[in-house]
Protein backbone atom coordinates (compact mmCIF):
# COMPACT_ATOMS: atom_id res chain seq x y z
CA UNK A 1 0.00 0.00 0.00
CA UNK A 2 1.41 3.17 -1.25
CA UNK A 3 0.56 6.41 0.43
CA UNK A 4 -0.32 9.04 -1.23
CA UNK A 5 2.41 12.24 -1.16
CA UNK A 6 0.23 14.99 -1.83
CA UNK A 7 -3.32 15.53 -3.77
CA UNK A 8 -3.57 17.97 -7.12
CA UNK A 9 -6.59 19.05 -8.22
CA UNK A 10 -7.79 21.69 -10.93
CA UNK A 11 -10.44 23.82 -11.56
CA UNK A 12 -12.86 22.40 -14.32
CA UNK A 13 -15.95 24.54 -15.93
CA UNK A 14 -18.92 22.68 -14.52
CA UNK A 15 -22.03 22.81 -16.83
CA UNK A 16 -24.97 23.98 -15.21
CA UNK A 17 -27.28 20.99 -15.72
CA UNK A 18 -29.70 19.48 -13.75
CA UNK A 19 -27.34 17.09 -12.08
CA UNK A 20 -25.32 20.28 -11.48
CA UNK A 21 -27.86 22.46 -9.41
CA UNK A 22 -29.38 19.44 -7.67
CA UNK A 23 -25.73 18.94 -6.14
CA UNK A 24 -26.07 22.54 -4.91
CA UNK A 25 -29.36 22.07 -3.82
CA UNK A 26 -28.29 19.19 -1.59
CA UNK A 27 -25.58 21.24 0.37
CA UNK A 28 -27.64 24.42 0.26
CA UNK A 29 -30.38 22.51 1.99
CA UNK A 30 -28.30 20.83 4.41
CA UNK A 31 -27.07 23.98 5.78
CA UNK A 32 -30.65 24.97 5.91
CA UNK A 33 -31.49 21.60 7.79
CA UNK A 34 -28.65 21.75 10.00
CA UNK A 35 -30.82 24.54 12.11
CA UNK A 36 -34.18 23.33 11.42
CA UNK A 37 -34.22 19.41 11.55
CA UNK A 38 -30.92 19.56 14.46
CA UNK A 39 -33.26 22.30 15.80
CA UNK A 40 -36.36 20.82 15.58
CA UNK A 41 -35.16 17.61 17.26
CA UNK A 42 -33.58 19.66 20.12
CA UNK A 43 -36.39 21.67 21.03
CA UNK A 44 -39.53 18.28 20.49
CA UNK A 45 -37.53 15.63 21.29
CA UNK A 46 -34.56 17.24 24.17
CA UNK A 47 -36.02 20.25 25.72
CA UNK A 48 -39.89 19.29 25.26
CA UNK A 49 -40.21 15.12 24.93
CA UNK A 50 -42.33 13.20 23.50
CA UNK A 51 -43.71 11.04 26.49
CA UNK A 52 -45.52 13.96 27.06
CA UNK A 53 -46.63 14.84 24.05
CA UNK A 54 -50.54 16.22 23.88
CA UNK A 55 -52.41 17.07 20.83
CA UNK A 56 -52.93 20.24 22.99
CA UNK A 57 -49.21 20.80 22.99
CA UNK A 58 -49.41 21.05 18.63
CA UNK A 59 -52.66 23.18 18.85
CA UNK A 60 -50.42 25.92 20.99
CA UNK A 61 -47.36 25.71 18.69
CA UNK A 62 -49.08 26.17 15.91
CA UNK A 63 -51.46 28.58 16.68
CA UNK A 64 -48.51 30.69 16.24
CA UNK A 65 -47.21 31.70 13.14
CA UNK A 66 -43.78 31.93 13.93
CA UNK A 67 -44.13 27.74 14.33
CA UNK A 68 -46.08 27.77 11.44
CA UNK A 69 -43.32 28.84 9.47
CA UNK A 70 -40.69 27.00 10.80
CA UNK A 71 -42.75 23.70 10.65
CA UNK A 72 -43.21 24.94 6.48
CA UNK A 73 -39.41 25.56 5.67
CA UNK A 74 -38.70 22.09 7.89
CA UNK A 75 -41.32 20.45 5.96
CA UNK A 76 -40.29 21.68 2.77
CA UNK A 77 -36.54 21.22 2.84
CA UNK A 78 -36.66 17.87 4.84
CA UNK A 79 -38.74 16.28 2.21
CA UNK A 80 -37.15 17.52 -0.99
CA UNK A 81 -33.19 16.65 0.22
CA UNK A 82 -34.58 13.47 1.62
CA UNK A 83 -36.25 12.17 -1.59
CA UNK A 84 -33.39 13.65 -4.00
CA UNK A 85 -31.13 11.60 -1.99
CA UNK A 86 -33.24 8.13 -2.04
CA UNK A 87 -33.17 9.20 -6.06
CA UNK A 88 -29.32 9.29 -5.66
CA UNK A 89 -28.96 6.00 -4.00
CA UNK A 90 -31.46 4.15 -6.15
CA UNK A 91 -29.72 5.59 -9.20
CA UNK A 92 -26.31 3.57 -7.74
CA UNK A 93 -28.12 0.71 -7.79
CA UNK A 94 -30.92 0.48 -10.23
CA UNK A 95 -29.51 0.31 -14.04
CA UNK A 96 -32.55 0.21 -15.84
CA UNK A 97 -33.04 3.71 -17.71
CA UNK A 98 -36.40 3.17 -18.10
CA UNK A 99 -37.06 1.89 -15.30
CA UNK A 100 -34.95 5.04 -13.16
CA UNK A 101 -37.38 7.66 -14.70
CA UNK A 102 -40.49 5.87 -13.72
CA UNK A 103 -39.18 5.69 -9.59
CA UNK A 104 -38.12 9.54 -10.62
CA UNK A 105 -41.69 10.24 -11.39
CA UNK A 106 -43.36 8.72 -8.62
CA UNK A 107 -40.77 9.99 -5.79
CA UNK A 108 -41.15 13.15 -7.66
CA UNK A 109 -44.98 12.90 -7.32
CA UNK A 110 -45.07 11.19 -3.76
CA UNK A 111 -42.97 14.48 -2.54
CA UNK A 112 -44.72 16.70 -3.85
CA UNK A 113 -48.08 15.42 -2.78
CA UNK A 114 -46.26 14.99 0.65
CA UNK A 115 -45.68 19.03 1.06
CA UNK A 116 -48.99 19.81 -0.25
CA UNK A 117 -50.88 17.86 2.32
CA UNK A 118 -49.10 18.53 5.32
CA UNK A 119 -48.38 22.37 3.65
CA UNK A 120 -52.55 22.48 4.28
CA UNK A 121 -52.27 20.56 8.25
CA UNK A 122 -50.16 23.30 8.95
CA UNK A 123 -51.36 26.21 7.34
CA UNK A 124 -55.65 25.66 8.27
CA UNK A 125 -54.94 24.36 11.79
CA UNK B 1 -32.09 -11.05 -5.59
CA UNK B 2 -28.99 -12.07 -6.23
CA UNK B 3 -27.92 -8.12 -7.00
CA UNK B 4 -29.04 -6.90 -3.86
CA UNK B 5 -27.17 -9.63 -1.85
CA UNK B 6 -23.67 -8.45 -4.25
CA UNK B 7 -24.80 -5.03 -3.50
CA UNK B 8 -24.40 -5.34 0.12
CA UNK B 9 -21.79 -7.70 0.15
CA UNK B 10 -19.39 -5.51 -2.04
CA UNK B 11 -20.89 -2.72 0.05
CA UNK B 12 -19.17 -4.14 3.25
CA UNK B 13 -16.13 -5.81 1.76
CA UNK B 14 -14.58 -2.47 -0.41
CA UNK B 15 -11.74 -1.25 1.18
CA UNK B 16 -12.36 2.65 1.11
CA UNK B 17 -11.77 2.16 4.62
CA UNK B 18 -12.56 5.30 7.53
CA UNK B 19 -13.95 7.51 4.25
CA UNK B 20 -15.94 4.04 3.00
CA UNK B 21 -17.51 3.87 6.50
CA UNK B 22 -18.32 7.22 6.94
CA UNK B 23 -19.80 6.98 3.08
CA UNK B 24 -22.24 3.66 4.59
CA UNK B 25 -23.14 5.72 7.38
CA UNK B 26 -24.41 8.51 5.94
CA UNK B 27 -26.46 6.31 3.26
CA UNK B 28 -27.81 4.14 6.19
CA UNK B 29 -28.12 6.77 8.32
CA UNK B 30 -29.99 8.89 5.56
CA UNK B 31 -32.52 6.43 4.67
CA UNK B 32 -33.65 5.95 8.38
CA UNK B 33 -34.53 9.46 8.61
CA UNK B 34 -36.45 9.71 5.41
CA UNK B 35 -38.51 6.51 5.93
CA UNK B 36 -39.17 8.26 9.57
CA UNK B 37 -40.11 11.35 8.27
CA UNK B 38 -42.72 10.45 5.74
CA UNK B 39 -44.35 8.22 8.50
CA UNK B 40 -43.85 11.06 10.62
CA UNK B 41 -45.01 13.88 8.42
CA UNK B 42 -48.20 12.24 7.37
CA UNK B 43 -48.77 11.34 11.04
CA UNK B 44 -48.58 14.83 12.36
CA UNK B 45 -50.95 16.29 9.46
CA UNK B 46 -53.91 13.88 11.29
CA UNK B 47 -53.41 16.42 14.04
CA UNK B 48 -55.65 18.73 11.71
CA UNK B 49 -57.30 16.34 9.64
CA UNK B 50 -58.12 13.43 11.82
CA UNK B 51 -57.61 14.70 15.45
CA UNK B 52 -58.50 11.31 17.22
CA UNK B 53 -56.54 9.26 15.10
CA UNK B 54 -53.27 11.22 15.68
CA UNK B 55 -54.40 11.27 19.81
CA UNK B 56 -54.19 7.35 19.04
CA UNK B 57 -50.50 7.56 17.20
CA UNK B 58 -49.08 9.92 19.62
CA UNK B 59 -49.79 7.40 22.38
CA UNK B 60 -48.37 4.60 20.30
CA UNK B 61 -45.17 6.57 19.89
CA UNK B 62 -44.89 6.63 24.02
CA UNK B 63 -44.27 3.19 23.59
CA UNK B 64 -40.78 2.04 25.06
CA UNK B 65 -39.32 0.77 21.21
CA UNK B 66 -40.55 3.46 19.93
CA UNK B 67 -39.16 5.90 22.68
CA UNK B 68 -35.99 3.76 21.69
CA UNK B 69 -36.62 4.21 17.90
CA UNK B 70 -36.35 8.18 18.79
CA UNK B 71 -33.28 7.65 20.31
CA UNK B 72 -32.05 6.13 17.32
CA UNK B 73 -33.27 8.37 15.16
CA UNK B 74 -31.35 11.43 16.97
CA UNK B 75 -28.01 9.43 16.55
CA UNK B 76 -28.86 9.15 12.82
CA UNK B 77 -30.12 13.21 12.81
CA UNK B 78 -26.56 14.42 14.40
CA UNK B 79 -24.41 11.77 12.45
CA UNK B 80 -25.87 12.90 8.89
CA UNK B 81 -25.79 16.44 9.72
CA UNK B 82 -21.99 16.79 10.90
CA UNK B 83 -20.62 14.67 8.03
CA UNK B 84 -22.94 16.42 6.19
CA UNK B 85 -20.77 19.39 7.02
CA UNK B 86 -17.52 17.84 6.09
CA UNK B 87 -18.68 16.38 3.06
CA UNK B 88 -19.79 20.35 2.03
CA UNK B 89 -16.56 22.09 3.02
CA UNK B 90 -14.61 19.02 1.37
CA UNK B 91 -16.28 19.83 -1.81
CA UNK B 92 -15.78 23.37 -1.73
CA UNK B 93 -12.50 23.35 -0.36
CA UNK B 94 -10.39 20.24 -1.98
CA UNK B 95 -7.01 21.81 -0.89
CA UNK B 96 -8.69 19.73 2.34
CA UNK B 97 -8.86 16.02 1.32
CA UNK B 98 -5.37 15.47 2.36
CA UNK B 99 -6.95 15.82 5.88
CA UNK B 100 -9.98 13.54 4.68
CA UNK B 101 -9.58 10.48 7.37
CA UNK B 102 -8.79 13.14 10.48
CA UNK B 103 -11.82 14.72 9.31
CA UNK B 104 -13.78 11.26 9.20
CA UNK B 105 -12.57 10.74 12.69
CA UNK B 106 -13.44 14.71 13.96
CA UNK B 107 -17.34 13.81 13.19
CA UNK B 108 -17.19 10.38 14.82
CA UNK B 109 -15.76 12.30 18.02
CA UNK B 110 -17.68 14.97 17.56
CA UNK B 111 -20.81 12.69 17.04
CA UNK B 112 -20.37 10.70 20.08
CA UNK B 113 -19.32 13.71 22.30
CA UNK B 114 -22.92 15.23 21.61
CA UNK B 115 -25.20 12.01 21.10
CA UNK B 116 -24.32 10.21 24.26
CA UNK B 117 -25.21 13.23 26.67
CA UNK B 118 -28.52 13.53 24.88
CA UNK B 119 -29.50 9.62 24.17
CA UNK B 120 -28.45 9.28 28.48
CA UNK B 121 -31.23 12.66 28.81
CA UNK B 122 -33.90 10.88 26.18
CA UNK B 123 -33.36 7.43 27.88
CA UNK B 124 -34.33 9.40 31.37
CA UNK B 125 -37.30 10.63 29.99
CA UNK B 126 -38.56 7.33 28.59
CA UNK B 127 -38.01 5.95 31.99
CA UNK B 128 -40.14 8.65 33.61
CA UNK B 129 -43.04 8.20 30.94
CA UNK B 130 -43.04 4.17 31.61
CA UNK B 131 -42.63 4.71 35.66
CA UNK B 132 -45.59 7.18 35.18
CA UNK B 133 -47.97 5.27 33.02
CA UNK B 134 -47.40 2.16 35.21
CA UNK B 135 -48.53 -1.21 34.17
CA UNK B 136 -50.07 0.46 30.64
CA UNK B 137 -46.41 1.29 29.42
CA UNK B 138 -46.03 -1.66 27.63
CA UNK B 139 -49.56 -1.89 26.45
CA UNK B 140 -50.10 -0.94 22.82
CA UNK B 141 -52.95 1.92 22.94
CA UNK B 142 -56.12 0.37 21.36
CA UNK B 143 -57.41 2.42 18.03
CA UNK B 144 -60.99 1.72 18.96
CA UNK B 145 -60.48 3.60 22.99
CA UNK B 146 -59.57 6.87 20.49
CA UNK B 147 -62.05 6.44 17.99
CA UNK B 148 -65.17 6.98 20.29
Amino acid sequence: MTTPTGITYRKVAVPSNLERRAFLFMRLSGAALLLLAVGHMMIQHVLNSSQNLTLQFVAQQWSSWGWRVYDMLLLFFAITHGFNGLRNVLEDYVHNRNAVKWINRFLFVFAILTIIWAGIAIATF
Amino acid sequence: MSTLVLTIRESIRYRGRSGHLSWIAHRISGLAILAFLVMHVWDTANANFYPALYEWSIELFKHPLFALGEIALMAAVLYHAFNGIRITIMDFKPELWKHQTRSATIVWALFFVVFIPIAILMFRELMHGCAARGAACWQIPSLSDFLN
